[in-house]
This record gives structure tokens, sequence and C-alpha cells, in this order.
């Protein structure tokens, strides 16, 4: 095994677009950290305690916390499916394998060491996003309560992760990088949503209605936009909390990992 | 020194048998050229001796399976793939990263990098690289662990004449030093000059195994050319068992089935003047064909080419 993290984690740093894609993350981080402190600052009186309270994880993740898009993980997710994406697409599968011929070795030590520079960068981007909104606020009337500022970091890691092997698994069963990467975009923004559409416009479907919460990518949202469990709150309850987003997209992210192990095992390289 | 044992291997796609129950040994020592029509299962063949396809039969590497070998590189170097690296990751950084799941030093890929003249592209994507050049990476990445044995597919593919010969003298050497080469090449001139032994496969099955000469020896193509103003009275007397006489031109005949010396002795014999007397020693790329013929999975529309033989004199006039 640990020739095999050797191998992956020189391949992951000797490509350029881990590179790109790391620093588009951390820049996107930044920006966002210091325009929305500078309109804070210039709009603060506006704001609530609640609001500021909320603040560092919502910047933090780049308002994932508040139910958008975390757009960074997408775009890490993507070194994950370049990750299995190159492999197939430029035929190195096969010096991979004669590498390190354990497929499940291969398998893991991939998952890991690209779960791994996710994690960091995730975790990077939530703290330069934090540490430069703290900076901008620094000795206004609303400066950021750091109290509370890191409350998202680790919902934001391990959705970033997830999504990753997520992504990573559909590369591996699809063994095309392009197809990966639109079913990354096109399942949650498409997908989902056109079932929650169905389901609220025909009649006669208000019974399967609150079941649209464990759609993957709906329950995986929440990993990030629920604040905390509270007391006597059901882990599935509606809105289902962050654990059991973590349960069901972690569940879903686990099965098609599993599914894409088996068939890279039994699969022709 | 590992012989490689391969035995029953087989592969079928969608129903359709693509290799089917193959089996030889390549020993050290030697240069084994692996030899069919495009489309003969060698390229199938290869991934399955490496465990990369999934089929029927076993290989083994002094009895170890490669994919049970501890840090396979360092036993068996492999090129299967025209280019089969990164196009944007640099020369060097893919051998690095080869080497880094062998516990092999920079040193040596500095090294190997000089030894197959990629020193100045080194720090170079390969993707400006030529077919050449990216055979040359690919060669190196086998080299790299300093293996006892080499699974090369199509390894002369691209390179230049001095390129060829270069990989030539590569591959004698490596064998030459106790180790095992197993190589497929369409350059069958090459593969004459290159090989010691052959396994020869068609339509996924195989046809000879077993040294160069004795391949070539086995051809029909092999023939004496007698030129006597007595031809017709020769051909007469040539006649029998086993012998077939071609009679080419007015006093000149194709004799095949007997060696150059009987019949030289035969026409003694029977007061037969000869002119000539050639032995013409047929190519490896006709013995292929002549093998080969009825198992080409994909056949262009067109006359064979006419045997280009390289008749060796051999005066003998009684």
């Amino acid at each position: 095994m640990r020739d095999a993290l050797r191998y992956e984690w020189m391949r992951i740093r000797t490509v350029r677009s881990t590179y790109w894609l790391t620093g588009a993350v951390l820049a996107i981080a930044a920006l966002t950290g210091f325009l929305v402190a500078l309109a804070v600052r210039a709009s603060g009186e506006d704001a609530s305690a609640d609001e500021i309270a909320e603040l560092g994880p919502w910047i933090g993740t780049q308002f994932a916390a508040a139910g958008s898009p975390y757009f960074v993980a997408y775009l890490l997710a993507i070194i994950g499916i370049l990750g299995w994406g190159h492999e197939y697409r430029h035929g190195m599968i096969r010096a991979t394998l004669t590498a390190v011929p354990s497929r499940s070795t291969v398998f893991w030590a991939k998952q890991l060491v690209v779960g791994g520079w996710v994690a960091l960068s995730v975790a990077a981007a939530y703290t330069i996003s934090v540490l430069g909104a703290w900076l901008v606020l620094r000795g206004s009337s609303f400066p950021l309560p750091m109290a509370t500022a890191f409350d998202g970091v680790g919902r934001a890691t391990v959705y970033t992760v997830l999504l990753t092997w997520l992504g990573m698994a559909a590369t591996s069963l699809l063994r095309n990088q392009t197809a990966s990467m639109v079913l990354l975009f096109i399942w949650p923004l498409v997908v989902e949503n056109v079932v929650k559409l169905v389901v609220a416009v025909v009649p006669g479907t208000e019974g399967i209605r609150p079941l649209t919460r464990f759609l993957p990518f709906d329950a995986g949202g929440r990993i990030n936009s629920d604040t905390r469990l509270m007391p006597g709150e059901s882990v599935f309850g509606q809105p289902l909390t962050w654990i059991g987003g973590v349960i069901v997209f972690g569940g879903v992210t686990l099965v098609l990992v599993l599914v894409a192990l088996v068939l890279f095992r039994r699969r022709d390289a | 020194m590992a012989v490689i044992e391969a035995r029953g291997l087989g592969k079928t796609y969608r129903g359709k048998a693509a290799v089917s129950d193959l089996s030889f040994e390549v020993h050290p020592g030697s240069v084994t050229g692996f030899l069919g029509p495009n489309g003969a299962g060698k390229s199938t063949t290869m991934r399955l001796m490496l465990g990369l396809d999934r089929g029927a039969g076993s290989t083994t590497f002094d009895g170890v399976p490669f994919v049970a070998l501890d840090r396979p590189m360092q036993h068996v170097g492999s090129l299967l793939e025209a280019k089969p690296f990164h196009p944007t990751r640099k020369a060097r950084n893919h051998l690095r990263m080869l080497a880094a799941a062998h516990g092999i030093p920079t040193t040596r890929v500095d090294e190997i990098l000089e030894q197959l003249g990629l020193e100045s592209v080194s720090r170079k994507k390969p993707r400006t690289f030529s077919l050449g050049m990216g055979q040359r990476l690919g060669l190196a990445a086998a080299l790299l662990g300093d293996p006892h044995t080499l699974i090369l597919d199509e390894p002369a593919n691209g390179l230049d004449p001095q390129g060829i010969q270069w990989i030539r003298e590569l591959l004698k050497g490596f064998a030459a030093s106790g180790r095992s080469v197993f190589v497929s090449s369409h350059l069958l001139s090459e593969m004459a000059l290159m090989a010691d032994q052959l396994v020869v496969i068609g339509r996924g099955r195989m046809i000879a195994s077993g040294p160069v000469g004795d391949f070539v020896k086995s051809s029909r193509r092999n023939s004496v050319t007698v030129r006597s103003p007595q031809a017709t009275e020769l051909a007469a007397a040539l006649a029998g068992d086993g012998v077939e006489v071609d009679a080419q031109e007015p006093g000149v005949l194709s004799v095949s089935g007997m060696e150059a010396a009987a019949i030289g002795d035969l026409a003694f014999d029977r007061g037969i003047r000869l002119h000539e007397l050639a032995t013409r020693v047929a190519t490896l790329e006709e013995a292929f064909l002549e093998a080969t013929g009825s198992s080409q999975e994909y056949e262009a529309v067109a006359s064979r080419p006419e045997p280009s033989g390289q008749p060796t004199s051999e005066p003998g006039a009684p």
C-alpha cells in the first residue's frame, strides 16, 4: 500500500490540473471572503447579531451553509474525476497496473490520496475565506465572531470529500471523464430538480413529496446548510438534518465506490 | 533470470475467441519474437500475461504470476502502448512517478533518460514528442527497474532506421546478459535479425514456436535453382517422393524437397551437366506469410507479394 500511495502522491503532484483547480478554489475562497466582508462592512448597520454570528460559516463555505450550491466542492471534485479520467483517456491505467498490479491497492490509494488533497484544500479555502473576511471586518462595528467562524469547516470538508469520491467512483465506472463531469453537474442541477418539480406539480404525488429530501444531492446539501442538530430533532426529519445528509449522501457514495471497486477488479484494464 | 511460462491463455470477446489455449515458454538469454497477423491476438496475449486483461490460463515469471511480484517493474519491464503517458506530465516526472512505486532513486531516472537519449527532453511535455520519442520514453519506463524480463509490443513502431538498429542492439545485448525478451513486431526483416526464438499465432491460436532457423527451414519456399542444358532430363531424374520440380524457364528448374548437394550428386551420377546450382533460402517473411496465410483476421483484396528470396549461389557443376 505504501508504494501505491507514493505512486499516487507523485501522480497528483505532477499534473497541472491539480494546481489549476486547487489554485482556482483558493482564489475564489479568498475573493469571496474579501468581497463579502467589504459588503458587510459597507452595510453592516443593517445586519442583525444572529446574521453576523452565521457569517463565518457562510463565508467559509461560499454560502453553501446558506443553501447555495457549494461551487468550490465541485471544482475540487474535478481533481478526483481527472484522477481516474486520465488513467483511461491517456491509456495510463496499464502503466499504473504494471507498476502496482494490485487493483484494490491502486483503487484505495487513489481514493485516499485524492481525498486527502481535497480535504486539505477545502479546509484551506475555508480558512482563507474566513481569515480574509476577519481582516476586512477587524476594527469595524461588526467584527467577525471567530468563536463560530469555523463551525462549518468540518462539514464542508466531509461534503467535499464525499462529492469527490462520488465523482471518482462515477468516472471509474464510466471510464470517461467528460461524461462523469456532465453527470456530476446534471444530476443535482437537472435530474433532482426535475424530480422535485414533477412531484410538486403532479396531482396525487403529495404522499411521496416528503421523500424528495432523500434525493442524494438534496440530502448532501443539508450537510452544509443544516446548522446543528437541535434537541429532540429526528436525524431523518423534515428537513433532513446534516447527520441525515451525511448518511444518505455518504451511503450513496459508498455504494457507488464499492460497485466501482468490484468492476475495477473484474474488468479488463 | 526468469523463465516465462504461459499456460492455456484464453480470452473471449462477446463470444468470439481472441486467444485460445495458448501455451509457450520464453527462456533467459534469448530474444523471443511474437508474430501474428493483425488481429491475431498478440496484444491481448501480452495483456493477459501481465494480468491486465481477465481471461483463462496463467503466466508465471520464474513460477510467480505478475500480479504477485513484489515491485514488479524490478522483475518485468513492459511496453504495451504507443504513448503510455499523460501528455502534459514531463518525461522525467513520468519516470519519477513510476520510480516512486518501486523505491527507485531519482539518479536512476536520470541515468535511464541519458541511456535512452532523452536527456535533452526530460523536462518537456510528451505531447510534443514524435511517435519514436514516445516509444523511447515507453522503453525508458520498461527499463527503469533494471528488470530481468522485457515484454514489448511493437517497440520499433515509429522509430527511424537508426532507432530500429539501436533497439535491436539494445534487446540483443539485454538477452546476451542472460535476461529474457518477449517482443512483438510487424517488421519481419528486423525480427529475423533480432530474434532467436519465435512464437507465431494466427486467430489467437498457436501456429508455430521454436528457433527462428527451424521455422524458416520448414517453409516450402526453400528451393534450389538449377540451370542445365539437360534440364528436361534432370527433371525426370529428380521426380520422386517429396520432390517438386518447377520449370521456371527453358533450361532452369526450381527444385524443392531436395538439398543442393543431393541434386549435384544425382546429376553427376546421371552424367547431366550443370551450369548453376543455387540454394534459395526462404525469408522469415515468406515463411510467416505461408504459415499464417489462412489465419488472417483482416485481409485486403490484393495479390500476395512475389517471393523475394535471397539466393545463395553454390556453383556446383560436376
